[in-house]
């Protein structure tokens, strides 16, 4: 790769950069340096004269450089004076050992025209710009930061650092965003989840002028949400997934566990890195990385892996174009990537510059060795300890630069340093940045105090600015906090919140409640396996309907129905089909709040026996949590009824003739003949004696549509999501079938808890989804769509619509 | 070789570049590299239709006879090396498998590059060449590759504004084994999914893909958006109408109702099809998805791949009882491949629509490879005679020697490049062929430099690995 960096930027051709120069020639005006000068230069004369090439003596690096000349003494250029200037003596000239470039065509007449222009108007030049690439790096400790003396009594150490900046540029000062929106944001960026509408009417009419603060200690202190939130931020970080490739052939290992826990506990983010970089068994899937089955590039193999992990992930470092040879866009040389990934590696590593032994060999070290060094005589393992205190030795401002500045760009749109991967670029504001990371340090790393820092500024607290174009990076200043898309998970909670859709179990390995002791043992299962006949006797492929009957006094929070068959079961609740499981051993859970209601329910269910005959039995299911808090529960047993006629697929019965030949069920005598299945059972059973917290889309494998929202294929770090909406992605918002169908589901739980009434329902449904209540001329448009009596589809498509509106899919 | 137009469209790249912006400037995505000026050679071919062999499409057994031997008890491995015999093709001289007569016959349409060679990954596998195939970069990689579709949609654009750029028919991404190492390549990479693949499993359900959903009919559907549009209209955050997200989210919602109520969508259902053509295509879903595809092209797709699908040990990845596999395979995939190029040439559209028939690497015969030992090793490992028919085909994979078919899209006619051994192992001895190369050539017939990079990362990152492929010039032309 080493050449071909430089030959894909030459210019072979005229015609082929020609349209260029027209229409960035078009307009009269003065010359663009960025846009007109640059390109030419670097197309033209940076082959020889930019970065680390100065023949004849003379770079084109900086203005300075330029000034200075070449070998002969002259200058390259006199400012203000194109006719006098050396570099277009040389670009006009007609004699072949003076015309500049030596080789190939001569400037076009345009470009030629453009650099005139530039010298006569004195050759700006843009402050820091050098075709020597970067060439900024913070030092390597923390800056002492004096903080500006507050102005209109904004006392927050962000904001007087914020206002100072603020008021050099010119910028004025954003105005708060309203209490609705902060609150909305606040909690989508902390726990990840929707403010409920008895929230926002809470937080909305408290008085206390601290009520900002009050509100983020306490979502802060929600351990649970906050860590499943931030553990989408960290799991693309850490390149961890339930699924992915690698698993395939025991290549990969999760960290999800430790992750959970850590994230739950808050622990010290020193103590976080320190267990990651030297793990235990638990942690250890981050530096392992992936190990793919046969041969791998030897900028892939895992010591490379790790140290591009390790670099990226911590220190905002990029090793990975450092992987194959030194870098060209940063000061990393291959040997210092060696060096790092040398540390985990049990053999002594060889460079590899693309590819390519180089009979050198790696010996343990990191970067910053004015911190100390890495003992190559010990052992992995302790050379891995020995990285991990050097890492979060408290000197070493990179760490605690790095992630102070992820969490202001989650926060606020966009980092303080730009790209989030390239921590050798100039920070919008260094002061900021190293106030924000010495505050992390002295709070003994705690990262929910960096949470609480930046959210408890009025910066962050502030409107969003209006933005034209797309916030660009090169001249970015600070307005506000930048709107930012939800993340495929955020975006999938918040539908779950909204229609009670979320499944019943993670599919992460998590203990999401913590065990106390002091709490009461939930109740065993009270189901009894039943049948027609205490034998459990049948005939081969016998179907029976069974049916139970229960009213009730409230409205349900949380419903669980848990049931199986030898040998299949299929369970409609109301006419809604909840379930089904053909396996015995493995009974269904599922969630089933939203078909339950007040008053009588019906729960049908068709049990059949194998073909190939055997005992037959059902035993089957259901609690359900009464708002006001009392547990209630339908067992399979005695009170049961079955009869032989069956249901249509949709639960429905032929011709819309109930059976009247409904008969006794009995229990079946041998109740341990189906003992394996006990256990799962029970487990099922018990998931549904207490209100579980909602299980959040980070817990869950990928899905289609998140996956087509924008959670990462983890294969590599990943430090940033999509900004935009695509078309194939809102084509799968319009009609991919599986969120539709949660619409549906979420339709009739709406209806079911606020009647059909578009009164009721217009309010809540803005309340729920926006923090809001609507406008008149909002509250006009969706009662169009709702009709005068709602339906379940078109409450399902005022969801959607609301859902669908960019005020809903962005954090703003 | 012949002179190839440039910059025939260069004026309308750059246009294109410009609108493209508004959607691409979003941060972390990566650009064109500022400096870089690429040239990009005139384009021979508008559309491109991949016909992809998954699973491993043996050489010897298909498009590329050697000697050849019916199974007989006891049968010496040195002495056959195809498992079919060879057949006579449109072209003078030039065979083929016998139970290819449908490709045998339009073969004086295209070009057969009989050297197409593969890197020997060591402990093969199939979903690690078949990533090495589509992004040209062998896994694993520091940055999410794009897939070559990718790099087409995101360089030359959709053809029809409504019509997605890149369609992928055929291979289902869940309940198939390997669906993450097929997912891992199936994707725009880091050029971000409004550039990835519109997923096509079932090219009978395709009409699903772009129609409601189900359970919601057609008037319900127009009737939500339009009721959406007087909500957005209503919405008091319309007083940030300049904030660029909310416009761009708006604009995507748009652009995908706009698909899916528009007459390209009739592109996507193949009912729509005389019984007469359905059933000259229809060997099962691979011959389905060929129809699918040429109605695709037909209105405007740019990258269409249409694949007999990846399932371990399934099609094309013959472990065992190869001749018989091989057999059924040939039947699902020669009709229809016949039909498609002649049905786009009578359309007028094979001249500027390539068709590509490909695999991730060929096969050898001989019973599973050894565990650990690799793929040239196996090639040439001991004789061994086959006591059993179920050993009787190509079961062992082989990177030293494929071929690929070009038909239409500015290819010569009737024409062969390269050559493989005719005695084992058949390496190819003339005019190899690379992956590099090989994308360099199609890239290069739809009008794309190879040299096309990218900064991403701040690193380069090039359409063919490096910026080296080459294309092989030697198959243009007349």
């Amino acid at each position: 790769m080493t050449s071909l960096w430089y030959s894909g930027r030459i210019c072979r051709s005229l015609c082929s950069w020609w349209p260029i120069l027209l229409l960035a020639a078009l307009p009269a005006r003065a010359v663009d340096f960025s846009h007109e000068v640059v390109p030419i230069l670097r197309a033209k004369c940076g082959k020889c004269h930019t970065g680390s090439q100065r023949q004849g003596g003379f770079s084109l690096n900086d203005r300075e450089a330029i000034l200075a000349g070449g070998d002969s003494g002259t200058p390259g250029l006199v400012a203000g004076d194109a006719a006098g200037s050396e570099l277009i003596r040389r670009i006009t000239s007609t004699d072949p050992d003076l015309r500049m470039p030596s080789e190939g065509e001569a400037l076009p007449a345009e470009a030629v025209a453009i650099l005139t222009r530039w010298v006569d108007a004195k050759a700006p030049w843009e402050d820091g710009f050098s075709f020597a690439g970067n060439t900024y790096e913070a030092p390597l400790a923390l800056r002492p930061v004096t903080l500006p003396a507050p102005s209109n009594g904004r006392l927050h150490p962000v904001d007087r650092i914020v206002d100072a900046y603020q008021r050099a540029k010119g910028v004025p000062t954003p105005p708060r965003c309203d209490d609705a929106t902060f609150l909305r944001r606040v909690s989508l960026d902390l726990v990840g989840l929707l403010p409920s509408p008895a929230a926002v009417d809470a937080f909305c009419a408290d008085a206390d002028p601290g009520k900002r603060q009050k509100k983020i200690k306490e979502l802060l202190d929600d351990d649970l949400a906050r860590a499943e939130h931030w553990m989408t931020f960290w799991n693309d970080l850490l390149r961890n997934d339930y699924t992915g490739t690698g698993f395939i052939t025991g290549g990969r290992k999760q960290i999800t566990p430790w992750l959970h826990r850590a994230l739950v506990d808050n622990i010290p983010y020193d103590r976080f890195v320190r267990e990651l970089v030297a793990p235990t068994d638990a942690s250890r899937g981050f530096i392992d990385g992936i190990v793919w089955r046969g041969e791998v590039n030897s900028s892939q193999t895992q010591p490379i892996q790790f140290a591009q992990n390790v670099g990226q992930t911590f220190l905002g470092i990029n090793l990975k174009c450092a992987s194959c040879h030194d870098s060209f866009v940063d000061r990393w040389k291959l040997q210092e990537t060696y060096d790092l990934a040398a540390v985990m590696a049990p053999d002594t590593l060889e460079l590899f510059r693309c590819d390519k032994a180089t009979g050198t060999f790696a010996s343990p070290g990191w970067p910053f060795k004015e911190l100390g060094a890495i003992d190559g005589a010990k052992p992995p393992a302790e050379r891995l300890e020995q990285l991990a205190r050097l890492m979060t030795d408290p000197g070493n401002g990179w760490l605690s630069r790095n992630l102070v500045n992820r969490i202001w760009a989650k926060l606020m749109g966009r980092g303080l340093v730009h790209p989030v991967d390239s921590l050798r670029t100039r920070p919008w504001n260094e002061d900021l940045l190293d106030s924000l990371a010495a505050d992390f340090v002295a709070s003994g790393y705690d990262t929910k105090h960096v949470l609480e820092t930046i959210c408890t500024s009025e910066a962050y607290g502030a409107m969003t600015p209006s933005v034209e174009g797309h916030p660009d990076g090169k001249d970015y200043v600070f307005h506000g906090p930048l709107p930012r898309r939800m993340t495929a998970e955020q975006f999938t909670d918040a539908l779950w919140q909204l229609t009670g859709a979320a499944p019943a179990k993670p599919d992460a390995d998590v203990q999401r409640v913590k065990p106390d002791p002091a709490a009461p043992r939930p109740l065993p299962p009270r189901a009894k396996w039943i049948w027609n006949n205490q034998a459990a006797a049948s005939p081969p492929g016998e179907r029976l309907t069974f049916r139970a009957r229960i009213n009730l006094l409230d409205p349900v929070t949380h419903a669980v129905a848990v049931a199986t068959a030898d040998n299949e079961v299929t369970m409609w609740v109301n006419g809604t089909k909840v379930g089904h499981s053909a396996d015995w051993g493995k009974p269904f859970v599922e969630p089933i709040g939203g078909a339950l209601k007040r008053g009588s329910n019906e729960v049908l269910v068709v049990a059949a026996n194998a073909d190939a005959g055997g005992p037959a039995a059902l035993k089957a299911e259901i609690r359900a949590i009464l708002l006001g808090g009392g547990v209630t529960w339908i067992a399979s047993d005695d009170s049961w009824e079955w009869t032989a006629t069956l249901p249509d697929a949709e639960g429905k019965w032929p011709g819309g003739s109930e059976p009247s030949d409904w008969q006794k069920a009995s229990v079946v005598e041998n109740q341990g003949t189906w003992a394996p299945s006990d256990a799962a059972f029970a487990d099922g059973v018990r998931g549904a004696s207490g209100p579980q917290p909602m299980v959040r889309a980070v817990l869950v494998k990928c899905t289609p549509l998140m996956a087509s929202l924008g959670r990462p294929n983890r294969d590599q770090v990943v430090t940033s999501r999509p900004t935009d909406l695509t078309t194939l992605e809102a084509i799968q918002l319009a009609n991919e079938q599986a969120l539709f169908e949660t619409f549906s589901v979420g339709a009739r739980r709406w209806l079911a808890e606020h009647g059909a009434d578009p009164g009721a329902l217009v309010p809540t449904i803005f309340k729920t989804a926006l923090g809001r209540l609507p406008t008149p001329a909002e509250a006009t448009a969706v009662r169009e769509i709702l009709g005068e009596s709602p339906t379940e589809s078109s409450v399902a498509d005022c969801f959607w619509a609301v859902v669908m509106l960019p005020e809903f899919q962005l954090v703003r | 070789m012949r002179s190839r137009p440039t910059d025939r469209a260069r004026r309308d790249f750059l246009k294109s570049l410009s609108a493209a912006a508004t959607a691409t400037l979003a941060l972390p995505q990566p650009r064109l590299l500022a400096d870089a000026v690429i040239e990009h050679p005139g384009a021979t071919a508008d559309a491109i239709i991949v016909l992809w062999m998954a699973g491993g499409m043996a050489a010897p057994d298909n498009l590329d006879p050697k000697k050849y031997k019916p199974f007989e008890k006891g049968l010496a491995v040195a002495d056959c090396i195809s498992t079919f015999p060879a057949i006579p093709t449109a072209i003078d001289g030039v065979q083929v498998c016998a139970g290819l007569e449908g490709i045998a016959s339009v073969l004086d349409r295209g070009t057969l590059i009989r050297s197409h060679v593969q890197p020997d990954l060591g402990s093969i596998l199939h979903s690690r060449h078949q990533y090495h195939w589509h992004t040209g970069y062998v896994p694993p990689q520091t940055v999410a590759c794009p897939h070559i579709g990718a790099w087409m949609a995101r360089v030359l654009g959709p053809r029809n504004p409504t019509m997605p750029a890149f369609i992928n028919i055929g291979q289902r991404l869940e309940g198939i084994g390997e669906n993450e190492e097929i997912k891992a390549f199936t994707t725009p990479g880091f050029f971000g999914s409004e550039f990835g693949p519109m997923n096509l499993p079932f090219p009978e359900e395709a009409a699903l893909a772009v129609r409601p959903p189900k359970g919601m009919e057609p008037g319900r559907f127009a009737d939500r958006y339009q009721h959406f549009k007087k909500l957005v209209a209503a919405n008091p955050s319309r007083e940030f109408t300049s904030d660029y997200h909310q416009e761009s989210m708006l604009r995507s919602l748009d652009n995908a109702h706009r698909l899916l109520s528009a007459k390209e969508r009739a592109a996507f259902d193949i009912a729509l099809e005389p019984k007469e053509v359905v059933e000259q295509y229809d060997t099962g879903r691979f011959g389905r998805g060929c129809l699918l595809a040429r109605r695709l092209v037909e209105n405007g797709a740019r990258y269409v791949e249409v694949t007999t699908e990846y399932i371990p040990f399934v099609h094309w990845d013959t472990h065992e009882r190869g001749h018989e596999t091989v057999d059924r395979m040939h039947k699902e995939i020669d009709r229809p491949i016949a039909t498609l190029i002649r049905d786009l040439e009578a359309r007028g559209l094979l001249d500027r629509t390539l068709v590509v028939i490909a695999s991730e690497f060929s096969r050898d015969m001989i019973t599973e490879g050894r565990p650990g030992s690799k793929a040239t090793d196996q090639a040439s490992s001991p004789k061994d005679f086959l006591l059993e028919p179920n050993h009787y085909g190509q079961h062992r994979h082989f990177t030293g020697g494929s071929t690929v078919a070009l038909f239409g899209g500015g290819v010569k006619k009737g024409f062969v490049y390269g050559k493989t051994a005719d005695e084992r192992p058949c390496l190819a001895i003339e005019n190899p062929v690379t992956i590099t190369d090989l994308h360099a050539t199609l890239f290069t017939a739809m009008g794309m430099s190879p040299k096309t990079v990218f900064d991403i990362e701040g690193r380069p990152f090039y359409a063919t690995e490096d910026g080296k492929g080459r294309a092989v010039e030697a198959i243009f032309g007349a």
